[in-house]
């Protein structure tokens, strides 16, 4: 320090002295590569401080010492330059731009690297690939981008997160979502709403705001991220201002977004003939006949059309203005989007603005903030069926969308709702039931919305007091304060018991962090160290109260402050946890030949048990830079490879992400019993309780051919989780409390692993001037098995929605397995079900009677799901994609194609299309089995059969490979040419149309193979239960610079 | 400036060591009572043993599906929804272990048990002495008492009746440990014998170790005491066929030979309408599941009994409408239209419906587990089927129940043949006074009668059937290797 000192006192002590001395006057411009001129450059005598900057026109004019002999000329984005003072004009100077700060640089945890430094695995998305998608958030547009991740969007709610995968599922129990870090603060992520309208809190960025997208992979790229590493790191960065001058940005499209593969259902007398011959087989007399509207014509309800938009609209506008000179520079950005789904009143809203400043203070000091916020809405009626937990909802859109009778009409004849005078929809006759509730009336009257403020911010100060030394401060928030506005009408659904329901609940989840490090970076004789020290500290606190109010005064009221005479708390929750870490790597080359790094991570984590809170993670990792080594430079492979970079790591890291604040303590909770006050033990906690580990092994390959013109990857990786937390259940009897029928304690037991192989190609394949065809491929192939769950115990089932097993994790196969009870067809001579149970026998179901019996006539034991087998595997065994740009004079096509195979998708909403009860049905009952000899899909239809079609247990009828090839995207852009714009004083302009999810390839027979009732839950994946398909979306856009 | 700013930053960094909250890794909850706080103060543990009747009135338990199952499987409702999750599979006899009803009623009802034997050993370890003697004991009285009525009422679903075997069958798990933490709690059925002794010890202790509260004592039905663990040992009994056992403990209990008292004070409310009131809290009470406004204090959705038996113009979702076809209980002639009990019978269009739980949302009709009209048609028929005689004070008691609905029936002797007509004369009583209050499965199993046939698909099950009592929660089956399936 006292060094350092002395060197600020004779800088000081120098620039005094100079100014007495005698001076003369050097001119010159400043161009970029391309000779256009730099405004605002920096131009200065090294160590000095005498200086100006150039003018509009690239020029200075400086007076300077009469003996100074260089001139430093710098400028932010560009590599400094320190020139001779050759005379007084020392004419153009031409400044390149700084790779480091563009596509050579990835950012790695608490920094940035040079990627050909890079040891780790790690996968770069531009921000630009993802500006213009009409999806909500940045994630839903990374599929098929970068080899291993795999991006299923669920449904085709708005604003739902994607299931997403970094090289398979890497939990159980816990959560296998990927860790994001938004300009250096982990941010939440999930559905963090309380409503039927789900709240993705990443759909809080503007996609046109993102820079890059760095997806870290192995252990070497994550491990500073230690406990939260398990399931990969994805590393956003935001805009920043380059410098010069200011850039204005304008980005805006409108689009149209239309359901796509809706299923094909009964008309209404299909209805009438398909259930009245279930009611004959049924041997009831009771018979459907059609309803007449108000001009005597039958009614023939399309129920699909009531719930659905036909075309669903969507907006986006950003406004972006960054620049800076060498001392400050600045981003700016608005946006607002509005984007229907194709549900009907289910919207999402965002309103953004964002702040990204970084401001020099004198020469080693700088300091830098950036503050994002948005206002995002969420908006739905209700309950579409398709979130987590809510696929057997009674007033699930999707389903009654399919259920609903056709021979009922949303209305009456005099105008009226159609109800039954209850809650349900009304229109039965003879006690013949017709739907649950009135779709209609949910749509028009209930709302279930979600509204989030959601502030991120950051400030840092960063010291850098020799070229060798970065010490950095930062000090970031992430707030999402939300309010959740639910409503359930009194008229029907829901709502009508309660004589209405309007809920209104305020949550907050507020983080903060403190983040300090060290990073010293040092060149000596060729040999390269960089080493980092830092600390950490993170708080969560989680807060959100509720009240619910029923019995409305006046069917006026809809919200909860309103008129009503009942009032009720709900959704009460305090929580928070605190994660106290430090951390240090260290990086290592000689002569960018020799790579090695390495890096470790101590955790303490609240939420473990009182000896287990502190983990240690690290990695250590080793590259070779073949292409650099004599014999090879040498010989005439050079001429074709450019770069060939052979690397390995090994790791180990963690995962708490999913575990409950206070998982591990056993709890009493206060209950009133009759209005007395009571408490009674709710929560077995594990005192043992400490963090989910894996070991991750990476080897790989990065190449470059022909002056890298074609470059990529190939690599091989194999995860060993061999620390899972797993949610333990617990024998029923044994009485451990729970809110569900089965109670489980977590517990540090079970074994998984994934292993697998990636390879990515892009070559830039014509480079003409007029024509230019970019390609890019990439494939992975994973392979995820549990080799060990608790002990003896050698699966785990798992049930969706609380209602339906459908899915199992057991020791052999890979998670979430569909776990259903096999058939065998439908028995051409008595059309019955045919079921294979446990033993492997055939048993046939009689409906009439629920009778089970064996081919030869003898009674069979009833089947169910202790029948049930572990059938057919979730996970895509290859996930990939395929883009292709082409560049033609001013139009620039943009193809990508994504593909995932080797895996099956339970289609239980096809159980209810069969179901046999007042259900409407699918066509395909059409084909049922109707007399000797027929051989269907479909057994004979007896009415209230609710078994033969899987609806009480689920069955194999309805498992289907999902195998798919999708166009995800194609974009045509036109570049309006620059002597067009000139006139209009612009200095660049686009215009182009999009298509999003515009065909799809598949023998999945359900909506979109691309599907998860149960959200992102690791054990209940590839189950299509009631679910809301996918849509197709076209949009026009223009993109303009002044 | 730099300096200064470098001194800053240092000293900052400096600070870090220092600066980092530890006690924020050790973070208490404020919204729970973590486990080594809950049996330090006297009044804690007097909500804790409150929170023993928590546990079990629970919707999924003895506050609603328990009763409901019992009425669903029995012929006097009709399945109007055939929704699964509102038990239409269990109407239709078809619920299998896996069913939403067996999981949830299975694992609450021993999650009562268990939250017993938590407390008790809480207790032993600690709270005993913070409490004092005379209020453990009472304590210690209630966890029995609830253990006890737990292990009753899933004994009536889960396993086959005493008659069979005379009690050799499979029973329930009996557990007395409490279980906190991870383990392998893997243990094998009992038989139904050793279960019943298992109940029978509970409810003795109960009654010896509670206080006499007397039915004028508020909300006396909504906890254990002494006599209503005697009571409750009269529908035991019964449930055995040990009718002689049903007197001794009806001894306690009943006095007179018409009127009937009790020095329980327990008495028949004489006008009906009081009785099937929300939060009824009169003297026909014996033990009644309370409920209250409160969030967590009412049945939670789909579990309340109004939802289920009353129409939308009563509050409820018509999930099940009244049998009133030919030979169902409501068609019968000799149950007089003029009977007050038929108030509570709503036709709505071709459907009638049961409006005895006729409170609206939230449901806060009380579930009626046992109460004094019961308690003396149980004593009626165990004194015939003692005496085996047409027994007067049997008529005597069948008159107290039939004449405060319908004066103008008067039993006597004459009326009945054999002491079998006099029994039938009971049961049918019975059948009709309790409809829809929880009782008719748990009726048909002990009787060892088929379970009448619903519609042209759903058939008659007889005793001999598999279907005639329910399977065990699957999820038993997959995770305790030494539980096996009824049948």
């Amino acid at each position: 320090m006292r060094k350092f000192l002395l060197v600020v006192a004779s800088m000081l002590f120098l620039a005094s002295t100079l100014l007495a001395q005698s001076h003369r006057t050097v001119t010159g411009k400043v161009t970029d590569e391309q000779g256009a001129a730099l405004p605002g450059v920096s131009i200065s005598l090294p160590g000095g401080k005498t200086g100006t900057v150039t003018d509009a026109k690239g020029a200075f004019s400086l007076s300077v010492p009469s003996d100074a002999k260089t001139l430093r000329i710098s400028f932010v984005g560009y590599e400094a330059k320190t020139l001779p003072i050759t005379g007084d004009n020392i004419g153009n100077v031409k400044l390149t731009a700084d790779t480091k700060a563009i596509s050579e640089v990835v950012v790695v945890g608490y920094g940035t690297q040079r990627k050909r430094e890079v040891t780790g695995n790690i996968a770069s998305v531009k921000g630009t690939s993802l500006a213009n998608l009409p999806v909500q958030s940045f994630e839903s547009g990374l599929g098929g981008r970068a080899a291993g991740v795999q991006i299923t969007v669920p449904n085709g709610v708005v604003n739902n997160p994607p299931v997403f995968r970094i090289r398979g599922v890497n939990s159980l129990s816990m959560s296998a979502y990927p860790l994001i870090v938004i300009d250096g603060v982990p941010t939440f992520s999930g559905d963090v709403g309380s409503t039927n309208a789900p709240l993705n809190p990443l759909s809080s960025i503007n996609p046109s705001d993102i820079e890059s997208i760095d997806i870290a992979k192995d252990a070497a790229a994550t491990a500073i991220y230690g406990s939260r590493a398990a399931n990969g790191v994805v590393l956003v960065t935001t805009k920043k201002g380059k410098a010069g001058r200011p850039r204005v940005m304008y980005d805006g499209w409108v689009g149209m977004t239309t359901p796509t593969r809706l299923p094909k259902l009964l008309n209404a007398q299909q209805y009438i003939d398909i259930k009245n011959e279930g009611l004959a087989n049924a041997g009831d007399a009771r018979r459907y006949e059609f309803n007449k509207d108000a001009n005597g014509n039958n009614i023939d309800t399309k129920w699909l059309d009531v719930v659905y938009r036909d075309r669903a609209i969507s907006q986006s506008h950003s406004l972006s203005v960054g620049g800076g000179t060498e001392n400050t520079s600045y981003y700016f950005s608005a946006g607002y989007t509005k984007q229907e789904g194709i549900l009907k009143q289910n919207d999402f809203i965002r309103k953004n603005l964002m702040v990204n400043v970084d401001q020099k203070v004198g020469r080693i000091f700088s300091v830098g903030t950036k503050v994002a916020y948005s206002n995002e809405s969420s908006l739905i009626s209700g309950s579409s069926g398709s979130l987590e937990g809510e696929a057997f909802n009674s007033g699930g859109l999707a389903r009654l969308a399919f259920l609903t009778s056709p021979i009922v009409a949303p209305y009456n004849n005099d105008g009226t709702y159609n109800t039954n005078g209850g809650s349900g929809i009304g229109g039965a006759k003879g006690g013949l039931n017709v739907g649950i509730y009135n779709p209609k009336i949910l749509l028009d009257l209930d709302h279930s919305n979600t509204e989030a403020n959601h502030i991120q911010g950051s400030v840092y100060g960063q010291l850098k007091p020799w070229e060798w030394l970065t010490l950095r401060t930062q000090y970031g928030i992430d707030y999402i304060l939300m309010n959740n506005d639910a409503y359930s009408n009194n008229k029907n659904g829901d709502g009508y018991s309660s004589n209405g329901d309007a809920t209104s609940t305020y949550t907050q989840y507020k983080r903060w962090m403190w983040t300090n490090t060290a990073q010293f970076d040092k060149t000596f004789n060729q040999h390269s160290l960089s080493v980092l020290f830092g600390t950490e500290q993170q708080r969560d606190q989680r807060e959100r109260y509720g009240i619910g109010r029923q019995n409305q005064m006046d069917p006026y009221f809809n919200n909860s402050e309103g008129g009503w005479l009942t009032d009720l708390s709900r959704n009460m929750l305090r929580r928070s946890n605190y994660l106290l870490s430090w951390f240090s790597r260290a990086n290592y080359n000689y002569k960018e030949k020799y790579f090695l790094s390495g890096s470790i991570r101590q955790d303490q984590y609240s939420a473990f048990g009182e000896d287990k809170k502190k983990g240690t993670f690290f990695s250590v990792s080793a590259g070779w830079e073949i292409t650099k080594e004599d014999f090879w430079a040498n010989s005439k492979l050079a001429n074709v490879f450019s770069t060939l970079k052979l690397r390995g790591s090994y790791g180990k890291v963690g995962n708490y992400a999913g575990l409950g604040d206070y998982d591990a303590l056993s709890l009493y909770r206060p209950v009133p019993y009759g209005e007395r006050p009571s408490l009674y033990f709710s929560q077995a906690g594990n005192p043992n309780l400490g963090w989910e580990v894996s070991k991750k092994t990476d080897v790989g390959i990065s190449y470059g051919f022909l002056n890298n013109r074609i470059t990529g990857e190939l690599s091989y990786y194999y995860n060993n989780i061999d620390g899972l937390i797993l949610f333990v259940p617990q024998i029923p009897s044994a009485g451990i409390p729970s809110t569900t029928a089965i109670a489980t304690i977590p517990a540090n037991v079970g074994k998984m692993y994934n292993k697998g192989v990636e390879f990515s190609i892009s070559a830039a394949a014509v480079t003409k001037k007029d024509f230019t065809w970019n390609t890019s491929f990439n494939i992975a192939y994973n392979k995820n098995e549990i080799t060990d769950l608790a002990g003896a115990l050698d699966k785990i089932p798992f049930v969706t929605s609380s209602l339906e097993q459908t899915s199992v994790n057991q020791v052999g196969y890979p998670a979430s397995m569909i776990y259903v009870v096999r058939t065998n067809g439908v028995d051409p001579q008595t059309g019955r079900r045919i079921f294979v149970n446990k033993a492997g026998e055939q048993v046939y179901y009689n409906p009439v009677g629920a009778v089970y019996s064996y081919a030869d006539g003898k009674p069979a034991p009833a089947v169910g799901t202790k029948d049930a087998v572990a059938y057919k595997n979730t996970n895509p065994k290859v996930v990939g994609g395929f883009e292709n740009t082409f560049r033609y004079k001013n139009f620039e096509l943009n193809v990508l194609l994504t593909y995932q195979t080797g895996f099956y998708v339970y289609y239980g909403s096809l159980a209810g299309m069969k179901d046999q009860r007042y259900w409407n049905n699918g066509v395909e009952v059409l084909d049922r089995w109707q007399k000797p000899g027929d051989v269907s899909e479909t057994p004979k239809l007896v009415n209230g059969d609710n078994i033969s079609n899987g609806s009480s247990f689920a069955i194999a009828a309805n498992v289907f490979k999902g195998d798919f090839l999708k166009l995800r995207t194609v974009g045509l852009t036109y570049i309006l040419p620059e002597t067009a714009l000139k006139s209009i004083h612009l200095s660049g302009a686009k215009v182009y149309v999009r298509g999003q999810n515009l065909a799809v390839m598949t023998k999945y027979p359900g909506p979109d193979p691309e599907v998860s009732s149960n959200g992102n839950n690791a054990s209940g994946q590839g189950i299509d239960r009631n679910t809301l398909g996918n849509g197709r979306t076209v949009t026009v856009g223009l993109n303009v610079n002044f | 400036m730099n300096k200064i700013s470098a001194y800053i930053l240092a000293l900052g960094i400096a600070a870090l060591g220092t600066a980092c909250q530890k006690d924020l890794l050790t973070p208490k909850p404020t919204t729970d009572i973590p486990d080594w706080e809950a049996f330090t103060l006297k009044e804690r543990i007097g909500n804790e043993a409150t929170g023993l009747y928590t546990v079990m009135k629970n919707g999924k338990f003895l506050g609603g599906k328990v009763l409901i199952a019992n009425d669903v499987r029995g012929e006097d409702f009709v399945n109007l929804t055939t929704n699964n999750v509102t038990l239409n599979a269990s109407w239709k006899m078809t619920a299998v272990g896996e069913s939403q009803e067996i999981k949830e009623i299975w694992s609450q009802g021993y999650m009562a048990i268990n939250n017993v034997n938590v407390f008790l050993a809480g207790m032993a370890a600690k709270g005993n002495a913070v409490a004092g003697d005379s209020l453990a004991k009472i304590y210690a009285g209630d966890a029995k008492f609830v253990r006890g009525l737990s292990y009753f009422s899933l004994l009536q679903l889960f396993a086959r009746p005493y008659w069979d075997g005379a009690g050799s069958k499979p029973g329930l798990i009996l557990f007395w440990e409490p279980h906190t933490k991870l383990g392998d709690y893997s243990r094998a059925r009992s038989t139904v014998k050793e279960t019943y002794d298992q109940i029978i010890r509970d409810l003795d202790s109960a009654e010896t170790l509670l206080p006499k509260l007397t039915a004028s004592t508020k909300f006396s039905a909504n906890k254990g005491n002494s006599y209503n663990a005697v009571a409750l040992k009269m529908k035991v009994y019964l449930q055995m066929g040990q009718y002689d056992k049903v007197l001794t403990e009806g001894a306690k209990l009943i006095a007179g030979s018409g009127p009937f008292t009790s020095p329980a004070g327990y008495v028949l409310e004489s006008d009906l309408k009081n009785l099937y009131t929300p939060k009824y809290a009169g003297k026909e009470a014996v033990i009644y599941m309370p409920f209250g406004a409160s969030p967590g204090d009412f049945p939670g959705t789909q579990t309340q009994l109004g939802y289920y038996y009353s129409p939308a113009s009563v509050g409820g979702n018509a999930e099940y409408a009244l049998n009133t076809a030919t030979g169902s209980i409501v068609a019968d002639a000799s149950w007089k239209s003029t009977d007050a009990r038929r108030q509570f019978i709503l036709p709505v269009g071709t459907r009638s419906f049961l409006v005895k739980y006729a409170g609206p949302s939230p449901y806060l009709d009380f579930a009626p587990v046992l109460r004094w009209a019961e308690l003396l048609l149980i004593e009626a028929e165990a004194k015939v089927r003692v005496s085996n005689t047409v027994d007067p004070t049997a008529i005597a008691l069948l008159n107290a129940v039939r004449g405060r609905s319908d004066a103008t029936t008067v039993f006597t002797a004459a009326n009945f043949a054999t002491p079998n007509d006099l029994i039938d004369a009971i049961l049918k009583e019975k059948h009709i006074e309790l409809l829809g209050e929880g009782n008719r499965a748990m009726e048909i199993i002990r009787l060892g009668i088929p379970f009448p046939a619903k519609s042209a698909t759903v058939l008659a099950v007889p005793p001999t059937a598999a279907g005639y009592i329910w399977p065990i929660s699957s999820d038993e089956l997959v995770y305790n290797k030494l539980a096996v399936d009824n049948q």
